[in-house]
């Protein structure tokens, strides 16, 4: 990038299945609130405004304008980006390259979810092809079963596997005041709750959130001064896969997926050799459990196959060598167009030491951010705690 | 105090018209009409791709030659289904559990998601597979990809 970029200040709401309290707009100030409250900043400070969401999950178009006076875009530049789950991670990419252009110094980077006013699955169904398998669209559920039932059978991996993610997600989120499911959860509680599409049961899956994060980006100069611990944007990278062609549920495929080409693009950018070393902390996007461990081979954790060997080993636990999700992730908290941005800003937390209790145990320098959007492409960023350290 | 919170309930219903394009409309009629799957072959790479499209993504080259593909293929992957989904274009759950899974038809690079003919057993179903595309009766084909019943394993009782 041309200019370098910092993440100088955030906040998140609280995530939880019902807000009746709140109005869309009344929701995402409260996280821009917090937002401006942590880099000690006004609207006054800020050139542009970015904001993300589904389409239409909650039923109104064009969220960038009538948001107007609650994003405090009010009078000033601003863009609406949706791409699917990956929006969050998205909006804070193109906030970061309007200050590395040069074009703006501070940009407010919003995304947010208010799941529970639209019915989410019935959207998300034109997310298929109307004429080539929507009828059949198995929703999320359908995607990630089947990419689980493919990675058992292939690698030898078992359920129980699985439910250690599930349980990992909620004990971490237990330690993050903000996340939606803070479940005292066994692999137990994981095997007795209800099969929704084998071999994915509800305690697999994401919950159904409300919320929002807003993310303040700043070029080098304002980072400097404003900023005590600003986090460094070190690169980005998205990476598509083709339309149809969907066999990546089948994890035996070699061909190039969208995931796998998307680290290797980031990681050559940032001559990265040995991931599980290089990064401190993971924060991916994981609705289902099974992603969790597709993620761990994708991104190079371990060698194909071995993903299940990472978690049984509790190598990805908050003390463990190679960190995944302390936040507690998708799994505990989705609100959509928040979820790939609260990964951003989660990732940053750890790395300014300020994540509280479920802070990772050990100096955290580098960090590493995955979205998904679709489950068919994907935003990965890479933060830094220095700018010089490379 | 007690806070009373207002919801306003709404319905959005928006009917679409959506053109299917000389590709895919071709594939669907000689699925109708004839029963038969094809294929759209990459004059580069030579990945045959279903369904038919204008374009090779890779090589972002027109696709080639159409090539009629068997109605045979491999389990890819599957699932069986608990969940009382909603089937979006007709507002109907399916009638659970069934047996869902990912096709690819001999000779096609691509894959195709359907229903699996199996009991939903996990014991029952397995990736790789061999299934057979069984096709509705003609007169109820319509040019969809309903027009295929479901996938039913081959040689397996
Ligand atoms: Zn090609």
């Amino acid at each position: 990038m041309k200019r370098k970029v910092a993440i100088i200040g955030g906040g998140q709401t609280v995530h939880a299945s019902r807000r009746h309290d709140v109005n869309q707009g009344e929701m995402v100030n409260e996280a821009v609130r917090a937002a401006l409250a942590d880099g000690r900043m006004t609207m006054d400070d800020i050139d542009a405004v970015l904001l993300g969401n589904m389409e239409f999950f909650e039923g109104c178009h064009l969220t960038d304008c009538w948001l107007a006076d609650a994003t405090g875009a009010y009078g000033k530049p601003g863009l609406k980006i949706t791409t699917g789950g990956t929006v969050g991670a998205t909006t804070i990419v193109a906030g970061a390259h309007h200050i590395a252009s040069g074009l703006f110094d501070r940009v407010l980077c919003i995304g947010f979810e208010k799941q529970e006013e639209g019915d989410s699955s019935a959207i998300l169904s034109g997310v298929a092809h109307p004429l080539y398998g929507r009828s059949l669209a198995g929703a999320a559920v359908g995607y990630f079963a089947m990419m689980g039932a493919s990675y058992m059978q292939a690698f030898g991996a078992r359920e129980e596997h699985s439910a250690m993610v599930a349980v990992k997600a909620r004990q971490n989120a237990r330690k993050n005041p903000y996340a939606h499911l803070k479940l005292d959860i066994t692999i137990q509680d994981v095997f007795d709750s209800k099969m929704l599409a084998y071999p994915i049961r509800l305690l697999d899956m994401c919950p159904t959130s409300n919320g929002a994060c807003a993310m303040i980006l700043a070029d080098e100069k304002t980072a400097r001064e404003r900023c005590e611990k600003p986090v460094w944007i070190r690169a980005t990278e998205t990476a598509h896969n083709e339309q149809f062609e969907l066999n990546w549920r089948d994890v035996t495929n070699t061909r190039p997926i969208f995931s796998r080409v998307c680290a290797e693009k980031l990681y050559k950018k940032l001559g990265v050799e040995n991931p599980a070393t290089f990064f401190d902390v993971f924060e991916v996007y994981e609705p289902a459990t099974w992603a969790e461990l597709v993620w761990y081979e994708d991104l190079g954790l371990c060698k194909r196959g071995e993903g299940f060997h990472l978690i049984e080993e509790g190598q990805t636990e908050i003390n463990g060598p190679i960190p995944v999700n302390p936040s507690g992730g998708v799994l505990s908290t989705n609100c959509i167009g928040a979820s790939a941005m609260l990964r951003i800003w989660e990732a940053a937390l750890q790395i300014r030491n300020d994540a509280g209790e479920h802070q990772v145990p050990k100096d955290i320098n580098w960090a590493l951010t995955t979205a998904y959007g679709g489950t068919n492409w994907t935003v990965m960023t890479a933060l830094s705690k220095k700018w010089e350290d490379s | 105090m007690e806070i009373e919170f207002v919801n306003i309930p709404m319905v959005v219903d928006v009917p679409y018209r959506f053109a299917a394009g000389s590709y895919m409309a071709r594939f669907l009629i000689e699925l109708r009409d004839n029963g038969k799957f094809f294929g759209i072959q990459c004059p580069s790479c030579g990945r045959v791709q279903m369904p038919p499209r204008i374009v090779c993504a890779a090589c972002h080259i027109k696709n080639g030659e159409w090539i009629e593909l068997s109605p045979t293929g491999t389990l890819m992957g599957f699932s069986i289904v608990h969940l009382p989904l909603t089937d979006p274009t007709t507002g109907l759950p399916h009638k659970t559990p069934y047996t869902y899974g990912i096709v690819r038809l001999d000779g096609a690079y691509s894959t195709i998601e359907h229903f699996i003919d199996v009991e939903p057993d996990i014991q029952k179903v397995r990736v790789g597979m061999r299934v057979r595309a069984i096709l509705r009766p003609r007169e109820e084909r319509t040019g969809d990809l309903n027009d295929i019943l479901h996938f039913a394993p081959i040689g397996e009782a």
